[in-house]
This record gives structure tokens, C-alpha cells and sequence, in this order.
């Protein structure tokens, strides 16, 4: 059974009053909520119990140059997108494999690329990157530049 | 006598791979009771790359994720823009792109039932298929100019069109398809030695498909009722009419027959659009600037639901593209797949799931 964007919204509030869930509208029939990291667990875990968004079709990882953000995009019939701005400095959040496995994918990625600390999560393995990678995070605004400098 | 435990690498370079990814199988006599996976061989960094050229440019990188399905990677990129824009492109151009992503469709289920035929020792299935593969390159190439990368997509449109002797040609062309498409559905129904090798192999529950987010084929031969074309659909496929081809039995058979079916079901969608193609021009012009915003663009590839972050800081370039493609979430579930299975079902299982590492590694 799919619910209205509306009452998804509004359950959300009242399930979360100490968080002021602020919504933008983004192109493209995407809502997107801005959610902080450290009730990120309970939020998605009341979407999938309560709404049936299990399906997550991935996570963007993204360095805005003032600090990193993560959107994870979840789906059913409506798209639906947390927001999860992280400090430089503290650019951790709990891993999501506990809820939905086939995150493991993306989190690794993202930790890879941009360096995010995804607690509970794998990581010692490479993914994506070759075997004797140094520590540089490709997708960090700050790889690029030291690149140029080159 | 004591049974021991063997480690066989199967990759990066390996036969039965077309493409470079590593699985390591703890094997224990013939069943396989662990799998490790490495993949990243073919990672190009396309999401960097994209943030050093223009809108346009990006174009022909994204086109270069997929050698199978270039058209709807470069699609979904050019639906995303055209949204930051606020283009509306024209119901011509709409239909078109339609045309080649069902086209491409039928190519990408066709090469991978004779890779599957391959890889599974029955070579008169690959052979057959791929003989009946080129009728669909042909009608591309016709199309574009190329057989797999077609670069037929610009920002407001696409940039060939189609007359009525060409559309009465691939209608010609769509003809000779048709029977034997039929009769790889009939073989993939009936032949016992396909059906030996590849039921009850592979099996994924529903409630696994749904735990691991899998999309595609692989969740519909698991009874996930889900297309993107149905469900979240666009013009052309709002006026369209077709069917959303699900089984219940999960193993690699029931995705074999899922993907003919829906190839039968392409075809079906390319006459349809042939004959509804609307009147017009195929193309708008865009700025080559596009405003600050950002925007989610998904699609139903041939491989499942294909989405495209994009995210625009008023520049000629993306300030961040993220592309997640359909493969990576079938590839999550090989692990799982592999254990307990007899190490000559591992071809199969494989197979199953239509691995695209150029896509999942990007």
C-alpha cells in the first residue's frame, strides 16, 4: 500500500517532534527531508516499518565545498530523499546494513571516494579503488585542487 | 576420508568472464560454501571526470558506462539536464529516444541469452541468438550510425530523424524478428536441457530481492511487480500500452524466460511508437548553462532502474554526477547466490544475473 507524500511527512513529525524535519522541494517529483545523522537509523527504520520504503536505490555522496552531504534516495512510486549534512570534521554516520544489506555497496563507495566513516560497517577491503591506492579521496573537493597544483 | 577445503579464483581474467571482476569460492568437494568478491578493474572514474566537462561533453562519457545500453545511460542524463534546464522536449524526440531504448532492450536480452548459452556449453543458443541480435543492430545502426554507441541524444532532443520509407523499413526489419524472438521463448519454455541447467539454480526469495533493493529482471523473475516505465512513467510510455512480464519461480530459468518475454514485449512497444510517432520538430535549443539546482533522473534500463544524480552550480559543468546502475544491485547478491551451489552450476549462476562490471564499476 502506498501512502501520500503528505501523511509520510506528517507521521514523520509527530514520530520525530524534537527534529524540525525542514522539506525543500527538488526537481523532478523528489522530496527531499533534511534528517541529522544521528536519528538517520530510526528515521529509516520507521520509513521501512511503517511506509514499506525498503527499497534505497543508493546513496550520492557529495563534498559542497563547506562540508559533506549524503542523500540517500529511497523509492516507492513516490522518490524520496534524506538529506544528511556531515562536518569535515565529524564525517561519520551508522551503517544502515542492519535494515537493508544491499546498502553495503554504496556505504563502501561512499567511504572510499569521500572518505565518510560508516559505524559497524567493512571497510578494510578496497572496493573500488586498486590495491596500493594511497589515501587520496577522489571525490573530495580538495583532491581536485591538489591535482591542478600539479 | 578428510574432506578439505579448496580456494579457486575465478578472475579478473577468466573465460567464462567477458568482463574483468574477481570471485574467490571456498570449495568443499564440488559445493561452493563461500564466495568473496572483488571488483574495480574497470573503474574509470566517471564521476570525477564528468566534473571536468560541460553538460554536452558529458554526453558522450556517460554514453561510455554501458556498451550494451549506452542509449538510456545517455537518456536519463539528458532527462536530468533538460529538468535543471526546464526544457520540454518535443513529443518527436520523446518517442525517438523511446524507439532505441526498447530497441536496445531486445539487443541487450538477446547478447545475454547467447552468453548465457555460452557459458552454460548449449553454443546453438548463442549462435541463434546472436545470429537474431544483428536484425536489431541493424535497425540502430540505421537509426544512429552506430551499433552500440549511438549518440543520437542532445540536450533538448535528439539529432536524427526518421522518414516514413525508414519507419516503414525497421517495421520491415521488426517483421523478421518476431518469429524467431517466438521461438527462443518457445526453447527457453521447453528445452529440457536448459531448463536442467538453470531451474531451481541461483534461487533469490522475493523477500531477499526486496532486503538487498535488487531491480530489474532479476526482481521480476522473483514476482517483484516493479517497472519504472509503469510506474513512474514519462512521455512517451504514459500513452503507451504494454505489459510488466513477472514470474514467481526466482531462479536464473525464470530470468531467462522474464527477459524473453519482455524482448516480445519491445518489439510489440516499437510498432506501437512506429505508428503513434507524432509530427514536429526532434530537437529544442538549450543554453549551454544551466541553472544552480540539482535533480534525480531515473529510468528503467535494460538491466532495471538506472538513476543519475546531477547537481548544477550554475557552470558549464556538473558540479557532481552519481550514476548508480541496475548491475551493482545484482551483484550484491552473488555471494549469497554462490554458497551451497555445485561448482558446475557456477557458470550459470553467474550468468543469471547479467553481469555488467563496466556498468557496476563505472
Amino acid at each position: 500500500m502506498t501512502h501520500s507524500l503528505e501523511t509520510i511527512l506528517e507521521a514523520l513529525q509527530a514520530t520525530f517532534p524534537a527534529l524540525s524535519l525542514d522539506t525543500r522541494a527538488m526537481l523532478t517529483d523528489e522530496t527531499v527531508i533534511s534528517v541529522p545523522g544521528d536519528v538517520l537509523t530510526e528515521v529509516v527504520g520507521e520509513l521501512i516499518e511503517s511506509f514499506d520504503f525498503y527499497h534505497l536505490t543508493t546513496i550520492t555522496g557529495l563534498d559542497t565545498g563547506e562540508g559533506l552531504v549524503l542523500l540517500y534516495h529511497f523509492w516507492n512510486i513516490h522518490g524520496l530523499t534524506l538529506y544528511v549534512a556531515l562536518p569535515y570534521t565529524e564525517a561519520r554516520v551508522p551503517t544502515l546494513t542492519e535494515l537493508i544489506p544491499g546498502v553495503a555497496m554504496y556505504e563502501r563507495e561512499i567511504h572510499e571516494m569521500l572518505g565518510v566513516d560508516f559505524t559497524g560497517l567493512e571497510t578494510s577491503a578496497p572496493f573500488l579503488l586498486p590495491d596500493d591506492w594511497d589515501d587520496t579521496l577522489p571525490l573530495r573537493k580538495q583532491a581536485v585542487e591538489s591535482e591542478d597544483e600539479v | 576420508m578428510k574432506s578439505d577445503k579448496m580456494i579457486i579464483p575465478i578472475g579478473p581474467q577468466h573465460p567464462l568472464l567477458k568482463e574483468p571482476i574477481a570471485f574467490t569460492l571456498t570449495v568443499e568437494g564440488e559445493r561452493v560454501m563461500e564466495a568473496g568478491m572483488r571488483m574495480g578493474y574497470v573503474h574509470r572514474g566517471i564521476e570525477r571526470l564528468a566534473q571536468e566537462r560541460s553538460y554536452v561533453q558529458t554526453i558522450h562519457l556517460v554514453e561510455r558506462v554501458c556498451g550494451i545500453c549506452s542509449h538510456v545511460h545517455a537518456t536519463t542524463y539528458c532527462q536530468g539536464v533538460e529538468a535543471l534546464l526546464g526544457l520540454e522536449i518535443p513529443p518527436r524526440a520523446q518517442y525517438l529516444r523511446a524507439l532505441l531504448c526498447e530497441l536496445e532492450r531486445i539487443h541487450s536480452h538477446l547478447l545475454w541469452l547467447g552468453v548465457l548459452g555460452k557459458n552454460l556449453g548449449l553454443d546453438t543458443i548463442f549462435m541463434y541468438a546472436w545470429r537474431d541480435r544483428e536484425i536489431v543492430l541493424d535497425i540502430m545502426e540505421d537509426l544512429s550510425g552506430g551499433r552500440v554507441s549511438h549518440a543520437i541524444n542532445v540536450i533538448g532532443g535528439v539529432r536524427s530523424d526518421v522518414d516514413e520509407a525508414h519507419c516503414d523499413e525497421i517495421l520491415r526489419q521488426l517483421d523478421l524478428l518476431t518469429e524467431p524472438l517466438a521461438r527462443l521463448v518457445g526453447l527457453v519454455e521447453h528445452e529440457r536441457t536448459l531448463k536442467a541447467r538453470t531451474q531451481n539454480v541461483g534461487h533469490l526469495s522475493l523477500e531477499q530481492i526486496r532486503r538487498y533493493c535488487v531491480v530489474g529482471p532479476v526482481a521480476r523473475a522473483s514476482g517483484l511487480d516493479v517497472d519504472l516505465r509503469r510506474d513512474m512513467p514519462k512521455a512517451p510510455y504514459t500513452d503507451l500500452s504494454f505489459k510488466v512480464i513477472t514470474h514467481t519461480a526466482g531462479d536464473v530459468w525464470a530470468r531467462t524466460l522474464v527477459r524473453m518475454q519482455e524482448a516480445v514485449e519491445s518489439v510489440r512497444l516499437c510498432r506501437e511508437i512506429l505508428a503513434q510517432l507524432p509530427d514536429g520538430p526532434i530537437s529544442v535549443k538549450a543554453k549551454r548553462r544551466v541553472p544552480p539546482g540539482e535533480v534525480v533522473s531515473r529510468a528503467e534500463a535494460p538491466r532495471g532502474e538506472l538513476i543519475y544524480y546531477i547537481r548544477s552550480d550554475g557552470s558549464e559543468k556538473p558540479a557532481r554526477l552519481k550514476i548508480r546502475t541496475p548491475t551493482l544491485t545484482t551483484l550484491i547478491t552473488l555471494p549469497e547466490q554462490l554458497r551451497e551451489v555445485n561448482m558446475a552450476d557456477v557458470p550459470a549462476v553467474l550468468s543469471g544475473v547479467d553481469l555488467c562490471i563496466a556498468c557496476a564499476d563505472r
